[in-house]
């Protein structure tokens, strides 16, 4: 089964959030061809369960290390600090205003299926995200800003993200 | 005629099969490339169609396809429709000449009278049919590879593979039929780039986009309709047929009628690929007859709605890779319903650019297959498919909703897990439903399996810890495992007894088809039990020749003794089961061994890239000059 293993160490790359995603992306190849079950079709059981086991934690690292919420989630594990949902500060009023207002809008597009309205919302909260992204990058590149301020930070770019995730759903409905 | 020489001991020759809503194809690869067998109706299309004489006859292909205006009811076409589906299913319901078993549930049956056959049974006498003509031409044939539309769930993957177990084949995996094609495309061609293959079979819709590099092919996202294909065509055409023959209401519309009108239609469609209209006589009601006249731009309008949902599911697959478009190298046509001229045009406008048709569409999905088949077979390690989850995997959750564990398009074999908790004090039951599919409310998925962890300790609500891990396998098979962690209480279930056969059931099966059940079933597990010793003997002694060096102390001793007995065994015993423990034995010899060997080619894969990029660096360092001297390049 899944083991709870490091992913940066999964994937034999440095643990940094300012990961190189050509590189992650080699190495999930490499390894997989190493690893896939069908390198090892006609093997022993022993192997063949092994093999499997090593997979599914490459690709379970890969996912991991793309996805920038699960991987600054992964640098806080490393230094010991446990994260999720339940463990981030509340997010400031005023974030929670403007996400507040964001909802409301999208709603309006739900029903007005207006697809120039739904870009610019799109492409508005894509700049937050990739603020938040690099403003996390920068915290996590200075070994003095303290973890909670981290998961704050984790905890916005998670509101962003499911944001987006909703928000193209509503594309994929509407076009 | 020449006769026919072969060797008994020649080696068991790996086959693909691509099991078709309208067609069915077996081949192998032949000198290196894919080539279809001749089937029993004496070409490589087989017709998917599967007749049930009254009196247990069963007739497969052309002879079945010619009941199909006499017995309807008893001649089963498109049969792939109804895999892993249950009685309840839109599927079933729709306009169709079948009867089914009513209220059973959860796997449907055909109400043939005396014969009441399921989907996996009746696409396992296509299976069996292919299998023969394989027998027949290539004397001994070992594994195989069977497709599956990408966008299949698990329960019509898991019915899919019953049905080869049922038709006696040893599937060595079940394969997408998008990557299939790309298979047979990208071997020959050795291309590297960035590719969508637009699939439009009779009964499914896949649209897949698939990286191609360094000898990887890896799906970065699939999508499609399992219920969109050809046949919805036919549908349509046959839906204003039966208008104008004057059949209107379920009264008139008989299965025979029914079927009349869905024969003719496909007729038209046919005709409408090289002209540009279609006629055909048709009986009417109350006697005469009507001719029925569809023009291309008709049929062009008619089937309009159809290629928008294609559409729809291609620019969410674009969106799900990160790319546009414009970024595509190319796009692959796969299925006979991709012939039809506005199909063409259709993907041509939504890709912007023209389609790739080099091999018959008709069998490029059966030589990818012939040739994943070989590359498993000889364990080759020239090309490596990676593949992802089609649908989402979740949990229901307390208020209706679905908590996806794995989101679709998840690179396979993959695994995660969840946490959930109580919601009742003293709660010592959980209730799980697994689902899958990308709707909001577990009501609008695909439920695949419902089952019960009890006996959790009495605890405050909230208190009980609860972890479910997902398993997917290399053939996207699920497997789904709970365990209260404060009790450790562990329960494991493979999602499959709530729509799928059991292994029990699959082997009772067997039994039964077999003239001398027992004795012969038997017969075939000890020559398995024989080739899985072999293939297991030679990977172990390739493995003494690469890693002997991390063996242990006594490590190669106690191997050396566990080979030993499995030659033995191999060479005398007469009960299968001898050398399955014989097997067992070695592996658990094996076992550290073997995670050693594993940790070896992990390190391995991940220095080999470290060596490459320092002597990158180095070159940098030295200057461009000097690296384009060192290359060459002056």
């Amino acid at each position: 089964m899944v083991t709870a293993s490091d992913p940066f160490e999964a994937l034999g790359v440095e643990p940094t959030f300012a990961v190189d995603i050509a590189l992650l992306e080699q190495r999930h190849r490499d390894l997989s061809r190493a690893l896939h079950p069908d390198r090892h079709a006609g093997a022993g059981s022993a192997e063949r369960r092994r093999a499997l086991g090593r997979a599914i934690e490459v690709n379970e690292a890969f996912r991991q290390l793309k996805d920038p919420v699960r991987r600054a989630e992964a640098l806080l594990a490393r230094r010991g600090v446990e994260s999720g949902e339940g463990k981030e500060p509340p997010a400031s009023p005023a974030l929670l205003m403007e996400v507040m207002e964001r909802r409301e809008a999208l709603a309006e597009i739900r029903v007005s299926k207006d697809q120039v309205a739904l870009g610019r919302l799109i492409a508005d909260v894509e700049r937050e995200e990739r603020r938040v992204r690099a403003e996390l990058e920068s915290r996590f590149a200075d070994p003095r800003t303290d973890s909670a301020e981290i998961l704050k930070k984790i905890g916005e770019l998670r509101y962003f993200r499911r944001f987006l995730d909703e928000a193209q759903a509503i594309a994929d409905d509407l076009f | 005629m020449l006769l026919d020489i072969f060797d008994p001991k020649a080696p068991a020759q790996a086959i693909g099969i691509d099991l078709g809503t309208t067609n069915s194809i077996v081949a192998h690869v032949r000198d290196g490339r894919p080539v279809p067998l001749v089937t029993c109706d004496g070409t490589p299309l087989l017709p998917s169609v599967v007749h049930y004489g009254a009196e247990g006859s069963v007739a497969v292909g052309r002879s079945a396809q010619s009941y199909a205006t006499r017995e309807p009811e008893r001649t089963i076409a498109s049969v792939k429709r109804f895999m892993g589906r249950g009685a309840g299913d839109a599927e079933t319901t729709r306009l169709g000449a079948y009867k089914f078993v009513p209220g059973e549930g959860s796997v449907v049956r055909f109400d043939l009278g005396k014969f009441t056959p399921s989907a996996v049974e009746v696409s396992a006498e296509i299976l069996k049919s292919l299998k023969q003509s394989a027998v027949d031409q290539l004397h001994h044939v070992g594994g195989a590879v069977i497709t599956v539309p990408a966008y299949f769930d698990d329960a019509q993957r898991q019915a899919t593979r019953d049905a080869g177990r049922l038709a006696g084949l040893e599937v060595l995996r079940l394969l997408n039929e998008p990557t299939a094609a790309a298979l047979a495309y990208g071997l020959e061609k050795r291309q590297n780039g960035l590719f969508a293959v637009y699939d439009l079979g009779g009964g499914t819709f896949d649209i897949t986009i698939l990286l191609l590099e360094d000898g990887v092919f890896q799906v970065k996202s699939t999508g499609g309709d399992s219920a969109l294909g050809g046949d919805d065509m036919d549908r349509e055409i046959a839906e204003r047929m039966l208008t104008a023959m004057g059949a209107t209401d379920a009264g008139t519309r008989t299965p025979e009628v029914v079927s009349i009108a869905l024969q003719a239609a496909r007729r038209a469609k046919h005709a409408l690929t090289d002209s540009v209209e279609a006629s055909v006589e048709l009986p009417k009601k109350g006697g005469g007859e009507v001719r029925f006249v569809v023009t291309r731009s008709d049929f062009d309008a008619w089937i309009l709605p159809l290629l928008e949902r294609t559409g729809r599911a291609c620019k969410r697959a674009l969106r799900d890779a990160g790319i546009g478009a414009s970024a595509l190298d190319g796009v692959i046509l796969v299925g006979g319903s991709t012939r039809v001229p506005r199909v063409r045009g259709y993907v041509e406008e939504l890709f912007g650019k023209a389609p790739l048709a080099d091999i018959d569409p008709d069998l490029v999905v059966a030589y990818g297959a012939a040739v994943q088949a070989d590359l498993l077979a000889r364990s080759s390690d020239e090309v490596l498919l990676l593949d992802v989850l089609p649908l989402s995997l979740g949990i229901e959750t307390m208020g209706g909703g679905v908590d996806k564990i794995l989101p679709r398009n998840t690179t396979i074999p993959a695994g995660a897990k969840a946490t959930f908790t109580t919601y009742a004090d003293n709660q010592t039951g959980f209730d799980l439903h697994v689902v899958q599919g990308e709707r909001e409310l577990a009501q609008d998925c695909r439920s695949l399996a419902r089952f019960n962890l009890a006996g959790i300790p009495p605890l405050p609500a909230g208190f009980a810890r609860l972890e479910v891990s997902f398993h997917v396998d290399e053939n996207n098979l699920l497997k789904v495992e709970a365990r209260e962690l404060s009790t450790g209480k562990r329960q494991s279930v493979e999602v499959k007894p709530s729509y799928g056969l059991t292994d029990e059931e699959v082997e009772q099966m067997l039994i039964d088809a077999l003239d001398h059940g027992e004795a012969d079933f038997e017969l075939r597990r000890l020559r398995d039990a024989q080739v899985e010793a072999t293939r297991i003997l030679l990977a172990t002694d390739k493995a003494f020749d690469t890693d002997a060096d991390l063996l242990e102390a006594g490590e190669r001793a106690r191997i050396e003794q566990a080979l030993t007995d499995l030659r033995t065994a191999a060479s005398s015993a007469t009960q299968a089961s001898r050398i399955e423990n014989a097997i067992s034995a070695l592996d658990d010899a094996t076992h550290d061994w073997a995670g050693r060997r594993m940790n070896r080619a992990i390190q391995s894969a991940i220095a080999g890239k470290n060596v490459g990029a320092v002597a990158e660096r180095v070159a940098h360092a030295a200057g461009v000059e000097a690296h384009l001297e060192k290359h060459g390049a002056r």
